[in-house]
């Protein structure tokens, strides 16, 4: 992993996540060919300098606009990279929707379950824990603004692996008829 | 019965029954998908595009996309 992408859908708070990762030295460019825009910085993730790109945020990795399809050009041309799925905790079934899109396609990810405090104000209730057992991915409540959850966001990039499809299919299968 | 998304009224609630199947990936990534619930909240005139509800969140959609969407309204 030499390249940490922040992705999720407009309005989740990527671009506070990404200047609380990124700190200061931060570069502001457009893809090639388009006037889309993006930020990209670096962060230290186990000691190593890695490069972070906070990616136009899309709704899902069918492009519907020019937005859209740098996001997914972006995701396809960064093979190794570890990606973050920055999720609204308020709209968890449309950023679970594009976060296993993104694990689909074989990438390490991070979910990161932002606006934690909105949802607890809203009344939404997350089992993270079985969240993640489902998944076998890290989830990470966080609140971008206040930096909460990012300690434990960073540690957690280290254990990352690529997970099957099919296994999360087959774990949710599971918890469904338990219940 | 049923109607098309791009004809219900304002404030009239619904549930999704049909979306055409290629666009089922997007709209299931603004959190639109068959068995949802969703509200009109306003049309844009002259052919501009519709709002709903989903799950506490407003999205808008191209009235091209809510022509495409059935919907079990309710009477």
């Amino acid at each position: 992993m030499n390249k940490v992408l922040l992705m999720g859908q407009p309005n989740v708070g990527k671009s506070v996540f990404f200047n609380r990762l990124a700190g200061t030295s931060v570069a502001e460019s457009n893809y090639p060919g388009t006037t889309v825009d993006y930020t990209i910085g670096h962060m230290r993730v186990d000691g190593r300098d890695v490069e972070i790109i906070d990616v136009p945020g899309t709704f899902s990795l069918q492009p519907k606009d020019r937005a859209e399809d740098v996001a997914v050009r972006m995701l396809e041309e960064a093979t190794d990279a570890l990606v973050v799925c920055v999720i609204d905790a308020t709209k968890m079934e449309r950023g679970l929707y594009q976060a296993l899109e993104i694990i689909e396609k074989g990438y390490p990810v991070v979910i990161a379950l932002n606006m934690w405090d909105m949802a607890k104000k809203a009344n939404v209730k997350i089992d993270t824990q079985k969240l993640e057992q489902i998944l076998g991915v890290p989830v990470v409540p966080t609140v971008a603004p206040r930096g909460e959850g990012f300690k434990e966001l960073v540690s957690r990039m280290k254990e990352v692996t690529p997970v099957e499809i099919e296994g999360i299919s087959s774990r949710a299968g599971d918890s469904v008829r338990t219940q | 019965m049923t109607r098309k998304l791009s004809e219900m009224d304002y404030d009239q609630k619904g549930i999704v029954v049909r979306i055409e199947k290629s666009l089922r990936g997007q709209l299931a990534g603004m959190g639109i998908r068959e068995g949802k619930k969703i509200k009109m909240l306003t049309k844009q005139p002259i052919k501009g595009p519709v709002v709903v509800t989903v799950d506490r969140s407003n999205t808008s959609l191209g009235l091209g996309l809510a022509d495409k969407i059935v919907v079990l309204v309710e009477e």
